[in-house]
C-alpha cells in the first residue's frame, strides 16, 4: 500500500504538472470545438451552465448529460481532469448517501440525489469542453468581444504565460528547500512527520516566489509600456483590429444549429416520456 | 552619417529621495546610422541613460529632471512613452520578462498590434525573418532557448521598424557562439537596414569588433565620447574605472606603454597578429623545468600560476590512481518528456568518474546537456538509463535531503537558492535543520571567507550580482560537501565581477573537495580549472587538461566555443604554450610592429 502511493507520488513531479496542466491548455487548437468561434463557445456555455439548475425533468437532463459526455470526448480532455471530475462527484454523492442513511434514509434516497448529479455532471462537463478547448489566448479574445475590459483578458492570457516561469521557479526554489533541509529521520505514524514536512515546505516556498516574482514583474510592466500597451488599451480601434479575426464560419453555425435542434427534440420527448431510465 | 538622430542636452535625473543626480549634466547627440557601446562600471548611469531615450526617464520614473530630450529634431517634452517608443526599440537586460504572450508570433506582433498597425502580421513575420526566427512563429515561448528568447525580444522591437534600437548587455546571458550570432544580426541591421544601435556593453572584444563610437559614463557624468579606436586605446584610463580594454590591447599596453597616446594598439586578434611576435627566447612554462636554458625562465614560470602546467596534471593523474573516485557515471542517459508528449533525448552513454582535489571545468555551448549531467549527480533528476554514484552510493532517484551533505548544486540564477531574508540566515539554513553544534562558528567563518560580514543581515535578493553570487557559494560551501557544482557561476556578471570570482572560487578551498563548473566562459576555464570536459549536444567530447583542450583549436569551435583572445594569439604567434594569463603572454611574446622583424613565426 505504502509502495503504491510512493510510486505514485513518484510520477506527479512539477514537471509532470507543468506538462499536463500546459497541454489541457494549449492543446486544444487541433480539436473540432478548438476551432469554433470562441464567443459561441462561450455563450453556448453560458446556456448548459445555467438552464440545468431549472430543469428537474430527468429523461431532458439525460439527454443534455450524453450530448456533454460527445463534446467532452470531441474535446480530448486530459483523463487527468476526467479523473478528478469523477472522484469530486464521486465523493459529493458519497457523502450525502452516508448522511441521508445516519438521518434514516435508506437506498431510495439516491434517486433524488442522483438527479442532482446529473445536473451536476451537465454543468462540470460543459465547462470542461469550453474551457479546454478555448486556449487561453482565444478565451482573452472571446471574452474581450463579449464586452469583458481589457485588463482583465489580458491578464487572463499573460497569467497563463507566465505561468511556466512560475512553476519552474517554484520548482527551483522547491529544490532549494529540500537540498539544505533536513526530513525527518522517522516517518512517524501513517507517514504524519514526513507529510507535515512536505507540506511546511510547500507553504514556505511561496514567500520566496512571490519577492522574487514582484521584482521581476518591475521589468515586465515598464516593458508594457514601451511596447505601447498603454496606447492600445486607450483606443478601441485597436481592439477592433486584434479582434478582426473572429468570424463566425460555417462549422460555426452548423454546431448551434445542431444544438438548437438537439435541445429543441429533447423538450418534446421530456414532456412525453419523463421517466425514460428511472 | 551626420544628422543628429536624438540629442540630450544638460539632462540631469535625480530618483526621488535619493541624494545624488544619477545623471549630471549629460549632453549626448546620436547620429544616424551610428553603431553606439555605453561603458561604465556599475551604477555610473549607463542604464539610466538610455531610459532616458525612450522618456521612462522622467515619464514612468519620476524624479527631478532637468534639460532638453529631442527625438528626430523636434522636442520630446509632452510626449509619452508610448508615443516615443514607436521610434525606439528597446530591449531589456532581463529580456525574458518582456516577452508577455504566449507564442513566437503573438508576441513579436504585441507592439504593432498595441499601435494599431493594420499589417502586424507582416511586420512581425518581417521582423522573424531578420532575426533569423522564421518557422518558430507557433513554438511557445517556454520551449525556446535563452538565445531564441533574446532573439525574440530583438524582433518584439524591431517589428515597429524603430529608428533607434537600444539593448541593454546583449550578450550577458549567451553562449559565445550566440553571442557572436546577435552582434552579426546587429551589424546587418546597422549596414543594410540603417538602423542606429546602442548597446550597453562590458565586453571589449565585442565593442572592438562591432560598434563604431564609445560612450563612457562616470558617476552620472559622460566623460566622453570616442570612436572606438581611440577609445579602447585609453587602456590605463579605462582599467582604473574598472573597465577592461580586449586582452590584446592590455598585452600592447604591457610591452609598450609609451604607444598609448597615439592610439596604436591592436584591438583584435587579426592586428595582434601582425603587431606582436614570438620572443626568440619564448619557452614554455612546462619545459622550462626540465631544460635549464634562457633567461626568461624565472620570468615564465613566475608568471605560470600554480596548478597549470603538466605536473600539476601528472599528480592528478597519480592521485587518481590511487584513490577510490567521489563520482561515477556508468552509461548514463537520460531523456525528458515534451508537451507533445514525445521524448527528448538530452544525454546518452555518458561514462565520467571525478576525484578530490580536482577542479573540473564542464563547457559546452547551450544546450549541450551541462546543466542537465550536473542535476544528475546532485541527485535532482534521476537517469533513465545507468547509475550515478557519488562517494560509493548510488543517487539514481535518491530524496535530494539524503543527498546533501555529499553533494551540492549552485543554481545559475542565485535567487532561486534565496528562502530565508538574511544572508546570514540563508548561509545557517542547512546547518540549523541538522542542528549541528558548531553551527555559529562556522557560519562566521564563511560569512569572513567570503566577505559577506558587512552584508550578514540584509536579504540577499537585494544585493548586486557579484555579492549575490558570493552568497550562493556560501550556501553550497555551508554544506562541506564533496562535491559542489556550479551553474554558470560568472553569467550576468560585469567583467570586474567575473575576475573577482577566480578568488571567490579560492575560498571553497578547505570546504569542498571537488569543485565542477559548467560553463562558456573561457577566461575563467583557463584560469582556473585543472580538469576540462567537453560536451556537445549531450555526449562527452573531450576530456583532458588545458594544453590538450585549448590546444584543439578545432574541438572548441565544434562545442560551439570561443578561444579567449590570449589563446587564439597565442596559436596565431606559435607561442610553445597556450597562455592563459596576461603575464603568460608577456613573457613569451614582444612587440614588432614598426621594429625589426625577426624571421621564424607567422
Amino acid at each position: 500500500m505504502v509502495e503504491a502511493v510512493k510510486r505514485a507520488l513518484n510520477k506527479i513531479s512539477v514537471e509532470h504538472i507543468k506538462l499536463e496542466l500546459l497541454g489541457t491548455a494549449y492543446n486544444s487548437s487541433s480539436t473540432f470545438l478548438g476551432r469554433l468561434d470562441p464567443r459561441m463557445l462561450l455563450i453556448w456555455y453560458l446556456f448548459f451552465a445555467i438552464t440545468p439548475w431549472f430543469i428537474y425533468n430527468r429523461t431532458i437532463l439525460l439527454g443534455m448529460f450524453v450530448f456533454m459526455v460527445v463534446t467532452t470526448i470531441l474535446s480530448k480532455v486530459s483523463p487527468y481532469i476526467v479523473f478528478i471530475l469523477c472522484l469530486g462527484l464521486v465523493s459529493q454523492i458519497g457523502w450525502m448517501f452516508l448522511l441521508s442513511l445516519f438521518f434514516g434514509g435508506g437506498a431510495e434516497s439516491l434517486l433524488p440525489m442522483l438527479t442532482l448529479t446529473l445536473k451536476l455532471s451537465v454543468i462540470s462537463l460543459a465547462s470542461i469542453t469550453v474551457f479546454s478547448s478555448l486556449d487561453p489566448e482565444r478565451l482573452s479574445d472571446g471574452l474581450s468581444a463579449l464586452g469583458v475590459p481589457d485588463a482583465f483578458a489580458f491578464s487572463l492570457s499573460y497569467g497563463y504565460r507566465i505561468l511556466p516561469t512560475l512553476l519552474e521557479e517554484f520548482h527551483q526554489i522547491l529544490l532549494s528547500f529540500r537540498l539544505r533541509g533536513q526530513r525527518p529521520e522517522k516517518h512517524g505514524f501513517l507517514y504524519l512527520r514526513t507529510a507535515a514536512y512536505y507540506l511546511r515546505i510547500l507553504v514556505l516556498v511561496f514567500y520566496p516566489l512571490m519577492l522574487n516574482t514582484a521584482k521581476r514583474s518591475r521589468t515586465t510592466v515598464e516593458a508594457l509600456e514601451t511596447r505601447g500597451y498603454t496606447y492600445a488599451v486607450n483606443n478601441p480601434k485597436v481592439k477592433k483590429l486584434r479582434l478582426s479575426y473572429l468570424a463566425m464560419q460555417r462549422r460555426d453555425w452548423l454546431f448551434v444549429a445542431f444544438t438548437v435542434v438537439y435541445i429543441g427534440l429533447l423538450f418534446p420527448l421530456g414532456a412525453a416520456v419523463p421517466n425514460l431510465l428511472y | 552619417m551626420d544628422k543628429p538622430l536624438l540629442e540630450l542636452s544638460n539632462v540631469s535625473f535625480t530618483y526621488p529621495g535619493a541624494e545624488h543626480p544619477v545623471l549630471l549634466e549629460v549632453s549626448f547627440t546620436l547620429q544616424q546610422g551610428d553603431f553606439v557601446a555605453v561603458i561604465g562600471s556599475n551604477g555610473s548611469g549607463k542604464s539610466t541613460l538610455c531610459k532616458c531615450f525612450n522618456g521612462l526617464i522622467p515619464h514612468y520614473y519620476t524624479g527631478d529632471f532637468e534639460g532638453e530630450l529631442k527625438l528626430l529634431g523636434e522636442s520630446a517634452e509632452g510626449k509619452r512613452v508610448s508615443e516615443l517608443s514607436r521610434h525606439i526599440g528597446y530591449v531589456y537586460q532581463d529580456f525574458e520578462n518582456q516577452l508577455v504572450r504566449p507564442t513566437v508570433l503573438d508576441d513579436v506582433c504585441f507592439t504593432p498590434l498595441n499601435y494599431g498597425l493594420a499589417d502586424y502580421r507582416e511586420r512581425g513575420l518581417r521582423a522573424l525573418e531578420l532575426t533569423g526566427l522564421s518557422g518558430l512563429g507557433r513554438e511557445f515561448i517556454w520551449q525556446l532557448s535563452g538565445g531564441q528568447k533574446h532573439l525574440l525580444a530583438l524582433a518584439g522591437a524591431l517589428a515597429m521598424d524603430p529608428d533607434i534600437l537600444v539593448i541593454d548587455e546583449p550578450v550577458a546571458q549567451l553562449d559565445p557562439q550566440h553571442a557572436r550570432q546577435i552582434y552579426d544580426i546587429l551589424r546587418r541591421l546597422n549596414e543594410q537596414h540603417g538602423k542606429t544601435i546602442v548597446v550597453i556593453e562590458h565586453h571589449a572584444e565585442f565593442i572592438a569588433e562591432y560598434c563604431r563610437s564609445v560612450v563612457l559614463m562616470d558617476g552620472g557624468r559622460l566623460r566622453w565620447q570616442k570612436p572606438v579606436r581611440e577609445a579602447l586605446t585609453s587602456v590605463e584610463e579605462l582599467l582604473a574605472l574598472g573597465i577592461y580594454p580586449p586582452d590584446v590591447t592590455r598585452a600592447a599596453l604591457l610591452l609598450r606603454p609609451d604607444r598609448q597616446a597615439a592610439g596604436e594598439y591592436p584591438l583584435s586578434c587579426e592586428e595582434g597578429r601582425a603587431w606582436f611576435g614570438r620572443r626568440a627566447d619564448a619557452v614554455s612554462a612546462a619545459d622550462s623545468d626540465s631544460a635549464a636554458n634562457g633567461r626568461t625562465l624565472a620570468a615564465a614560470s613566475a608568471a605560470a600560476s600554480p596548478g597549470t602546467g603538466s605536473y600539476a596534471a601528472m599528480e592528478a593523474a597519480v592521485s587518481r590512481a590511487a584513490a577510490e573516485p567521489i563520482v561515477r557515471m556508468e552509461q548514463i542517459r537520460l531523456s525528458y518528456r515534451t508537451i507533445h508528449k514525445t521524448l527528448q533525448p538530452v544525454l546518452g552513454g555518458i561514462n565520467l568518474e571525478l576525484y578530490a582535489g580536482e577542479r573540473v571545468a564542464l563547457i559546452g555551448n547551450n544546450g549541450a546537456g551541462k546543466s542537465s549531467l550536473m542535476k544528475l549527480i546532485a541527485g535532482i533528476t534521476a537517469p533513465t538509463g545507468g547509475t550515478v554514484q557519488v562517494k560509493g552510493i548510488t543517487v539514481n532517484g535518491l530524496p535530494p535531503e539524503r543527498l546533501s551533505g555529499m553533494v551540492s548544486y549552485v543554481f545559475q540564477n542565485p535567487e532561486d537558492m534565496f528562502i530565508d531574508d538574511s544572508v546570514r540566515g540563508e548561509i545557517a539554513y542547512y546547518l540549523k535543520a541538522r542542528k549541528l553544534a558548531d553551527m555559529d562558528e562556522r557560519v562566521e567563518e564563511l560569512l569572513q571567507s567570503f566577505r559577506l560580514l558587512e552584508l550578514a543581515e540584509r536579504d540577499a535578493r537585494l544585493l548586486s550580482g557579484g555579492q549575490q553570487r558570493r552568497v550562493s557559494l556560501a550556501i553550497g560551501a555551508a554544506v562541506r560537501p564533496a562535491v559542489m557544482l556550479l551553474d554558470e557561476p560568472t553569467a550576468n556578471l560585469d567583467i570586474s565581477t567575473k575576475q573577482e570570482m577566480t578568488r571567490v572560487l579560492e575560498a571553497l578551498r578547505g570546504h569542498v573537495e571537488t569543485v565542477v563548473i559548467a560553463t562558456h566562459d573561457m577566461a575563467l576555464v583557463a584560469e582556473w580549472a585543472t580538469r576540462i570536459i567537453v560536451m556537445s549536444e549531450g555526449r562527452i567530447i573531450a576530456d583532458g587538461d588545458k594544453e590538450t583542450v585549448f590546444s584543439d583549436g578545432q574541438l572548441l569551435r565544434r562545442a560551439g566555443l570561443a578561444e579567449t583572445q590570449l589563446m587564439e594569439m597565442s596559436r596565431l604567434l606559435n607561442l610553445p604554450q597556450i597562455c592563459s594569463s596576461l603575464e603568460e603572454f608577456t613573457a613569451m611574446a614582444e612587440w614588432r610592429k614598426g621594429e625589426l622583424i625577426y624571421g621564424g613565426s607567422c
